[in-house]
């Protein structure tokens, strides 16, 4: 459609855009120019009046240690989780993509977590993780093994998170991942074979370069997904919790809303929280985007 | 040789299958057993049911029926508002997803919306929090069904428009180009022709926004409190009332986690593609 001919100006597909562009539009960027705007503002909830206060909420982050201290532990979260959760993906992928008995009832249990409410999976850390009687922590005494503070060390809690996060989106990778070892022409692997190619030498010459466009989608989607997490630290961690162990940027910047509810330093938080993750976000999609066309 | 190898092989791959499914399986299996053991087997490690403790449906049933008018409330709650902010997606998705793969724009090429809706689903949900807090309370609608089904159905929005988009350009063009020679208009060819042509695509990509819908909690811990509080939401405030009774968390847990993971079994040939907004084909 669309030939040669001279069209109007606005046609009906125009009209059918334009309705969902104006819809997220409207719901979506005009609440965070809003945003963008009050971030200027000294806005407390219950105080009458406020004023515009030019760059004071953005340095005061700056100053903040607790700031600093939620950056570092966002980013060792996301550090500790992503690779890990790359690396287990593939690997199941490359187990799954073998011929074998049951597998589609093996992929339907690890669709589970993908589907799975993150707060469930909170509260599920809460009854395995319970330090006093929870299942892991009784298996570990059953072995004769020391009882992990999971959710009480300052330490441990950090990675409790990764622990959950690679619970939730492990499976995430291995689909996409197994979806991309399916593309792959079966041609290749019989030539390998038959040139006597070991397993581990068709992986790297053949599986893993074949998986580069699954392998910057998954990145790119678990890297900014998990500097986003929330649930899991808020939930499980009561509040990014022991103390400001499990503090990420979400929720740091939620505290500051609406525990103190200082709308306008929050909102100048979450500008800054909302570059860096556009920031690493424009690195991939620049690739991705031909993946579109 | 090579049959020995591959035996060796075939029973690696199956014990390395089986030790990933039983770490993915671990806690959903401890909540299912949880839920049926009784107060006194609440801390003994036992997962057989008749073997190692006793096993009972009376927590099942206290949730659900005896005591259960606060789960129930959110149960319904979390189905209205993912049908009904499904519903909006999806069909703001048909115009936008039939515009795109059947119109050349021109200012605005067609990759540069793409890309535009493809970036709002990254956008971080707490950067828009604040502001949107703001509106809803402004605007008196703070604990409404209609607050959370606006933000819901606007957010999930790229899942819809880019991977029905994807549907709509695997469809042979001549059939809507015949359409139109006969005369018949483009929302006609849309809606009488197209849609029904990818019906199971919208039905996975329904189903998909659905479930985000169903699982999503800050804009809905934020925004509700009593009326229209969802199934997670209800759930995160299970902890406070009810502390360490972990069996009436396991139910409730397992009532917030059934009906979307019972829905994605239906859709397992869509997922791929729609968790990665059409980027990976299935």
């Amino acid at each position: 459609m669309g030939g040669r001919v001279v069209k109007p100006k606005f046609t009906v597909y125009h009209l059918f855009l334009a309705i969902p562009v104006l819809y997220a539009l409207s719901l979506v960027i005009f609440p965070l120019v809003y945003s963008a705007a009050i971030s200027f503002t000294n806005w407390k909830l219950g105080i009458p009046t406020y004023e515009f206060v030019g760059l004071r909420n953005y340095i005061d982050e700056f100053h903040d240690y607790r700031f600093w201290n939620s950056l570092r532990v966002t980013f060792l979260i996301t550090a500790g989780a992503v690779p890990v959760e790359i690396i287990l993906g593939l690997i199941i992928a490359v187990l799954m993509s073998h011929q074998i008995k049951l597998r589609g009832f093996f992929r339907s249990i690890l669709l589970i977590p993908l589907f799975t409410s993150p707060v469930a999976i909170a509260l599920m850390g809460e009854v395995v993780m319970y330090e006093a009687g929870g299942p892991i922590n009784g298996y570990l005494k059953l072995l004769g093994l020391q009882p992990i503070s999971w959710r009480s060390s300052a330490t441990m809690a950090p990675w409790t998170v990764v622990i959950w996060d690679v619970w939730e989106w492990t499976p995430f990778c291995f689909l996409i991942f197994l979806a991309g070892i399916q593309a792959i022409p079966r041609v290749y692997y019989e030539a390998a074979e038959i040139d006597g190619a070991s397993g581990f030498q068709i992986f790297k010459s053949i599986t893993l370069p074949m998986l580069k466009y699954p392998l910057i989608t998954v990145t790119m989607f678990r890297l900014v997904d998990t500097l986003k997490i929330f649930e899991i630290p808020f939930v499980l961690m009561a509040g990014g919790g022991p103390g400001i162990a499990t503090e990420v940027q979400s929720v740091y910047i939620y505290k500051a809303g609406f525990r103190g509810f200082q709308f306008g330093a929050a909102s100048a938080y979450s500008m800054v929280f909302l570059i860096i993750v556009m920031v690493i976000m424009m690195i991939f999609i620049r690739r991705v985007r031909s993946y579109y066309a | 040789m090579p049959r020995r190898t591959s035996i060796l092989k075939t029973a690696a791959i199956y014990i390395g299958i089986l030790i990933f499914v039983a770490f993915f399986f671990f806690p959903i299996l401890w909540m299912i057993v949880t839920s049926i053991k009784l107060p006194r087997d609440m801390f003994s490690l036992g997962v057989l049911p008749f073997i190692q403790f006793e096993p009972t449906l009376k927590h099942w049933h206290s949730e659900l029926v005896t005591v259960g008018a606060e789960n129930r409330h959110a149960l319904i709650n979390s189905t209205i508002i993912g049908l009904s902010s499904a519903t909006i997606s999806t069909v703001l998705g048909i115009l936008a997803g039939y515009a795109l793969a059947r119109y050349e724009f021109k200012k605005w090429k067609n990759i540069d919306i793409i890309t535009w809706f493809l970036s709002l689903r990254f956008l971080p949900a707490i950067s828009v929090a604040i502001p949107f807090y703001i509106l809803v309370k402004t605007a008196g609608l703070l604990d409404t069904h209609i607050a959370v089904i606006i933000l819901h159905s606007a957010f999930f929005l790229p899942y819809s428009v880019l991977v029905l988009r994807d549907a709509f350009k695997s469809l042979p063009r001549e059939i809507e180009e015949a359409a139109m020679v006969d005369g018949a208009s483009p929302s006609t060819i849309l809606w009488r022709i197209a849609v029904p042509l990818i019906a199971p695509a919208i039905v996975a990509v329904f189903i998909l926004l659905f479930s985000f819908s169903w699982n999503e909690f800050l804009f809905a811990f934020l925004l509700t409190s009593k009326v229209a509080v969802t199934m997670p939401v209800h759930i995160a405030g299970s902890v406070t009332t009810i502390g360490v009774l972990f069996y009436t968390l396991s139910v409730r847990q397992l009532l917030a986690i059934i009906p979307p993971v019972i829905l994605a079994l239906f859709i397992q040939r869509y997922i791929v593609s729609g968790l990665t907004l059409g980027a990976i084909k299935g």
